[in-house]
C-alpha cells in the first residue's frame, strides 16, 4: 500500500518550478563534516549533546555565509562508544561520503579508528577523549581537546600547593579514562611532596564500592580524587558519604555536569572539578550559548565544556578550508593535515585560543567548586 | 568501496565465528556461551606475535592464534565437558569473564585500553580486496569443512551423541572425546577468525569480546538456523548488514538513534516468530 500527501496541485507545481532556483541559490557543493559519536547506548547522554552542539555550530556558520561560499553539512554517525561500530562509521565517512577529515571522541574509539585514518590518509581529530596515548596514534591523528596531562597535572599541583592537602586517596575506573590519568595524578602529587595514601581501582561496570571505600577510610586521606565516568562518579561520592567519608572530593571535567548535582544534592558540596573551556565569567559568548540551549533544547547541555569544543570544531574546519582556499589547494586528508600544522593557532568562539603543539594542545584549566548546589569558579590555572 | 569491503570482511569473519559456534552448539549440543573468548585468544595471540616477533610470517601468526585457541578450548573442555546443560553454560561463562579480566589487567595485552599498533601486513590499494579474498575464502572453507563433517558418518555420530548421549555411550562410543574434538575444531576456527580480525582492523580491546558478543553470535546462529550448514552465513550477514542499511535511511538524529535499535529488534523478533527454527531451518521448531 502506498500513501500520498494531499497537496494541492498548484502547490506541487509551484514547488517544482521554484526548486531548481532554491538549489542554485544555495550555491556550491556543501562541505561535509563527519562526526562519529555515541548517539545510543550508555554514553548517549553526552554523545547526542555533542552532536547537537556541532549542529548549532554548523547552523551559525551557514547563517554567516558558510565556508568560502559553500554551505556546511553535518553527517553524524552512531558509535555507541564501541570500537567496532566506530570502525564501521569511519569507513562509511571515507568510503561512501568521501570525507577528507572527521571528528570523534571516547578514547577506545579514537584508538580503534586511528589505523584507518593513518592508512587512508584522512585527518582524524579528537574532540572529547583525554587518554594521553592519543598523542602517539600516528601522523593523521590529532587532538583539539587537551589530554589528561593538562588538567590532571595542574589539579594535582594545586591540591598540594594551594589547598595544602598532604595526603590524598586516588580512586579510578579501570579503563583508558582512569588508569593513565590516575598515574599522572599520583606521580605529580608525589613529586610535589605529597603522599598518596590509597590508590584504588574499580571495575567500569561496578555499582558497589564499599570495599574500596572502607580501605580509603582506613587510610584517612585529607582529600579524595576520583577519576571515573559520569555514570559512576556520583555513585562513588554518594557511597563515600554514606560510609562517613566527609573529605573534600576532586575530579576532572566529566564531573562538571548539572546532572551530577541533581543526583547528589548536598553530598556534592565542596566538590572540585576542572573545566577545559572558559565559563560564563571568562567569555561573554558562553552565556548566550547556554541560553540558546535552554531555549532550543529546554535545558543546559550535558558536559558543557565538551559541547563548547564540539561547537568550535566547525570554526576549526572553517579556518582549515579557508587556508586551503587561499592557496587554491583541494581539500584532502593530507592537505587538511598540512593546513592544521600551518595555521596552528585558532581563535575559536567558545573555547578561545587553541594552539596545536605536535599532537597535543595546551589550554587554560578552570577550576570550579560546588557551593550551595551550584558550580562556582575557584581558580584559573594557566 | 572500502566501506563495503570492510563490511564484507566483517561479515566473512563473523560467518566463521557463527558457523564454528553452530558446530559446537547446533550440531554438538554443547551449551557454551564462551565462543567469543576463543576469537579473542586468536586475535590477541596473533596481534602480540605480530608486534613482538615481527620476523614471523603473518600466516604463522594466524596459525599460532588458532593453536592457542585450540589449546585453551581443550583445557576448558577437559575440565568442564564432563558436565552439560546449565553447568556447562556457567563454566564457559566463568572462563570467558575470568580470561577477559586477565586480559584487562595485564600490561602487555594493552589492558582495558586494548592492543593497538598491530602491523597492517598487507599495504597498498589492494589491501581491502586481498583481505576480502582471504577472509571470504576462509569463511567458505570453514562452512564447507563443517558441512563435510556433519554430512558424513562422523556427523551422524555427532547427531546421535547430541540427541541421546546415554545410548551413544552404551554402543561403546566415547562421547567425551567426540565433544572435545568438536569443541577444539569450533574454537580453533574462531581463533583463526580472531587472528584475521587483528590483522585487518589493527586494534583489539577486551570490551569487544564481552557477553554481548556472545549474545550477538548466538543470535546469528539462531536467526539463520541452528544446526543448518548455511544458516549462520545468513544470520551473520543479516545481523551485520541491517544496522548499516538503517543508517542510509537518512532519518533525523533524534529519530535515527532510537529507530536503529527498534527496527533491528523488530526484524529479529519477526523472523523468529515466523520461522522459529531460523531462516534456513524450515518451518518447524528449533533443534
Amino acid at each position: 500500500m502506498t500513501r500520498s500527501l494531499n497537496l494541492p496541485r498548484r502547490t506541487v507545481l509551484a514547488g517544482a518550478l521554484i526548486a531548481p532556483f532554491v538549489v542554485r541559490a544555495q550555491g556550491k557543493e556543501p562541505i561535509k563534516i563527519g562526526n562519529a559519536m555515541p548517539m545510543t547506548g550508555s554514553q548517549a547522554g553526552y554523545g547526542n549533546d555533542f552532536v547537537t552542539a556541532m549542529r548549532m555550530g554548523v547552523a551559525d556558520v551557514n547563517a554567516a555565509g558558510g565556508i568560502a561560499g559553500r554551505p556546511v553539512e553535518l553527517i553524524a554517525l552512531d558509535t555507541q562508544a564501541e570500537p567496532q561500530l566506530a570502525i564501521n562509521a569511519v569507513n562509511r565517512f571515507i568510503g561512501v561520503d568521501k570525507l577528507p577529515m572527521f571528528f570523534t571522541a571516547w578514547s577506545p574509539v579514537v584508538k580503534a579508528v586511528a589505523p584507518i585514518a593513518n592508512r587512508e590518509q584522512v585527518l582524524e581529530i579528537n574532540c572529547g577523549a583525554n587518554s594521553p596515548e592519543i598523542a602517539n596514534l600516528g601522523d593523521y591523528v590529532y587532538t583539539a581537546f587537551p589530554l589528561a596531562e593538562v588538567d590532571v597535572v595542574k589539579l594535582a599541583k594545586y591540591t598540594f600547593t594551594t589547598l595544602g592537602k598532604k595526603r590524598v586517596a586516588v580512586l579510578y575506573i579501570n579503563n583508558d579514562t582512569g588508569i593513565d590519568a590516575a598515574k599522572l595524578y599520583r606521580d605529580t602529587f608525589t613529586a610535589a611532596g605529597g603522599q598518596i595514601v590509597a590508590f584504588e581501582t574499580y571495575d567500569p561496570k561496578a555499582t558497589e564500592f564499599t570495599g574500596m571505600l572502607l580501605k580509603t577510610r582506613a587510610a584517612n586521606p585529607d582529600m579524595v580524587h576520583i577519576h571515573g565516568l559520569i555514570n559512576d562518579i556520583p555513585q562513588v561520592i554518594a557511597q563515600m558519604r554514606q560510609l562517613g567519608l566527609t573529605q573534600r572530593v576532586s575530579s576532572y571535567s566529566a564531573a562538571y555536569n548539572q546532572k551530577l548535582l541533581d543526583q547528589l544534592g548536598a553530598a556534592a558540596e565542596g566538590l572540585i572539578v576542572t573545566s577545559l573551556a572558559p565559563g560564563v565569567a571568562d567569555n561573554p559568548r558562553v552565556a548566550p550559548y547556554i541560553e540558546r540551549w535552554k531555549k532550543e533544547i529546554g535545558r543546559v547541555p550535558n558536559g558543557l565544556p565538551y559541547t563548547q569544543y564540539q561547537y568550535d570544531m566547525v570554526y576549526l574546519v572553517k579556518a582549515l578550508y579557508e587556508h586551503l582556499d587561499k592557496k587554491g589547494t583541494p581539500a584532502t586528508g593530507t592537505s587538511l593535515r598540512e593546513a592544521l600544522l600551518a595555521v596552528r593557532e585558532f581563535d575559536l568562539p567558545l573555547t578561545g585560543k587553541m594552539i596545536i603543539e605536535g599532537h597535543r594542545v595546551d589550554k587554560t584549566v578552570y577550576l570550579l567548586t560546588v557551593e550551595k548546589g551550584a558550580y562556582v569558579p575557584l581558580a584559573t590555572l594557566n | 568501496m572500502e566501506y563495503l569491503i570492510t563490511l564484507a570482511v566483517l561479515i566473512a569473519l563473523n560467518v566463521i565465528l557463527a558457523a564454528s559456534y553452530n558446530l559446537v552448539i547446533g550440531y554438538g549440543g554443547l551449551s557454551t556461551v564462551a565462543h567469543p573468548i576463543f576469537f579473542a585468544i586468536g586475535a590477541y595471540t596473533t596481534g602480540l606475535l605480530s608486534i613482538h616477533v615481527p620476523e614471523l610470517p603473518a600466516l604463522a601468526n594466524v596459525v599460532l592464534g588458532m593453536a592457542a585457541a585450540v589449546v585453551a578450548s581443550v583445557l576448558l573442555a577437559g575440565s568442564s565437558l564432563r558436565v552439560s546443560g546449565d553447568y556447562l553454560l556457567i563454566a564457559s561463562l566463568g572462563f570467558q569473564l575470568g580470561l577477559l579480566q586477565l586480559i584487562r589487567n595485564l600490561e602487555f595485552t594493552g589492558g582495558p585500553g586494548g592492543l593497538s599498533a598491530i602491523p597492517g601486513t598487507i599495504v597498498g590499494p589492494m589491501r581491502g580486496p586481498l583481505f576480502l579474498l582471504i577472509c571470504g575464502g576462509a569463511a567458505l572453507a570453514c562452512v564447507l569443512i563443517i558441512r563435510a563433517i556433519v554430512k558424513g558418518p562422523y556427523g551422524r555420530a555427532i547427531g546421535a551423541m547430541r540427541d541421546e548421549e546415554l545410548a551413544f555411550t552404551a554402543l561403546g562410543r566415547n562421547a567425551m572425546s567426540m565433544k572435545i574434538v568438536i569443541f577444539a575444531i569450533g574454537c580453533g576456527m574462531a581463533g583463526g577468525a580472531g587472528g584475521l580480525y587483528a590483522y585487518y582492523f589493527q586494534y583489539i580491546s577486551p570490551d569487544q569480546f564481552e557477553v554481548l558478543a556472545s549474545a550477538a553470535v548466538l543470535t546469528m546462529v539462531v536467526l539463520g538456523g541452528m544446526g543448518t550448514p548455511f544458516g549462520p552465513v545468513v544470520g551473520a550477514a543479516l545481523l551485520l548488514a541491517i544496522p548499516q542499511a538503517i543508517t542510509f535511511l537518512h532519518l533525523p538524529q533524534n529519530i535515527m538513534a532510537p529507530m536503529q535499535g527498534i527496527i533491528f529488534t523488530l526484524l529479529v523478533l519477526v523472523f523468529l516468530f515466523l520461522r522459529p527454527a531460523g531462516i534456513l531451518g524450515g518451518k518447524g521448531h528449533p533443534r
